[in-house]
């Protein structure tokens, strides 16, 4: 059963602060403070893809709890977000929970592609990131985003199980809520 | 077995009551549906200096915008607004632009000086309760709410079919190309002539709007 989703809760924290600011000023992302994580940010990749390869790269990924963390540059609460999904990442990765982005930024403007680029860099987002190549009008209507930060949760048997958005004034997800989610999921599998 | 009876009555009272609750939300809407009420609302503070209430508007038409000065989209798309504001000037139709986020930039000072560098020529006030926006279900910046004479809604979503934003560089980015569709106009146009609105309802694309948590 989905969770309950309430509503925004901007975590103003200070590491968040500096990232906006770093981004609304078109800085090198990669200057940003390094994230708690010892990888090299050259592990770091953006990969360009249409709406219908990622489909087949999502579509690769059942068997294990898959997190799906759309976003863009443009979008600020996508970025004060994107620290909380790294460090769930270094959390549950050894728990085989997989971790990837999908960066809604205009695929047309080359600085906010490099800003994108940048910022995961920055953020060690050593897990796989993808950029959509379609206009982003489009590719919000083929994802069924009506807006982003979204997170879904896939389980293993690759059923969309949580669908974590904005999209309802009164109900509009929080941190804890995709924590709970990915919990919630591991506490399915069977033990072994 | 009445008691039972009487249990399974109520239950399916309560469902029928909660599937009309469901279905008064819109396509792309969580809240409201075309039709719904425009919510009263009371001295909201303007970028001019002056205060509106729902009260207020006169006019036969109303148009409500979600606005937030941070967001590309809202940036991309508002020449596009004050072009369509001068556009239907002197007919009956009133455009209010509505800031609901809590960030700074999307405050009342910032929001002063975004209209006086836009050439904004319409009132555009913040609504810091935020209960115009949850009250509408408006999720995204631009998002346009259109009401009749009635004050019932009958348009919501995008201004035109293309989406725009605006890039790094400083150009205005239309997603599909050049708009063909232009629903805002389209259905004040209806609603002036007493026609149906010939499109009522449309995705909206932007910027995510910012809800407070009650206990935030």
């Amino acid at each position: 059963m989905p969770l309950p989703r309430r509503p925004t809760l901007l975590r103003h924290s200070a590491l968040a602060t500096v990232i906006v600011a770093m981004i609304a000023c078109a800085g090198p992302a990669a200057d940003a403070p390094p994230a708690a994580t010892g990888r090299d940010a050259a592990a770091v990749e953006l990969r360009p893809v249409t709406v219908e390869e990622w489909r087949i790269e999502l579509a690769r990924l059942e068997g294990r709890i898959a997190v799906v963390d759309m976003w863009a540059t443009w979008c600020i609460p996508c970025i004060e977000r994107f620290p909380h999904m790294v460090e769930l990442f270094h959390r549950y990765e050894a728990e085989g929970v997989t971790f990837v982005s999908v960066c809604l930024d205009d695929p047309g403007d080359e600085q906010a592609v490099a800003s994108a680029r940048r910022f995961l860099e920055g953020q060690r987002a050593v897990f796989a990131n993808y950029l959509i190549t379609e206009n982003t009008a489009d590719a919000f209507e083929k994802l069924d985003l009506l807006s982003i930060p979204a997170v879904f949760i896939y389980a293993a048997d690759g059923e969309l199980r949580y669908r974590l958005t904005a999209d309802d004034p009164n109900d509009q997800f929080t941190d804890s809520d995709v924590e709970a989610a990915i919990s919630n999921l591991l506490g399915e599998l069977p033990l072994v | 077995m009445t008691k039972k009876l009487t249990r399974m009555f109520v239950c399916l009272v309560g469902l029928l009551i909660l599937g009309s609750a469901v279905a008064s939300a819109g396509q792309y809407n969580a809240v409201v549906d075309i039709g719904a009420p425009m919510p009263e609302f009371s001295d909201l503070p303007a970028t001019d200096g002056s205060t509106l209430s729902s009260d207020d508007l006169e006019e036969d038409i109303v148009v409500l915008v979600f606005l937030a000065n941070h967001c590309p989209w809202v940036k991309g798309m508002d020449a596009d607004l004050v072009a369509l504001v001068d556009e239907l000037e002197g007919q009956s139709v009133r455009f209010v632009g509505v800031s609901v986020n809590h960030r700074d930039d999307d405050r009342l000072p910032a929001m002063k000086e975004h209209a006086l560098a836009n050439g904004y020529n319409f009132t555009y006030v913040f609504d810091e309760s935020q209960a115009l926006g949850r009250r509408l279900g408006a999720t995204t910046t631009p998002e346009y709410f259109v009401f009749g004479k009635d004050r019932r809604l009958a348009y919501m979503g995008l201004i035109h079919n293309s989406p725009a934003s605006k890039r790094r560089d400083g150009t205005v980015n239309y997603t599909r190309g050049e708009p063909t569709d232009f629903y805002v106009r389209d259905a004040v146009a209806a609603l002036s002539a007493g026609d149906e609105v010939p499109v009522a309802e449309t995705r909206s694309h932007g910027c995510s709007v910012e809800y407070q948590r009650a206990d935030g």
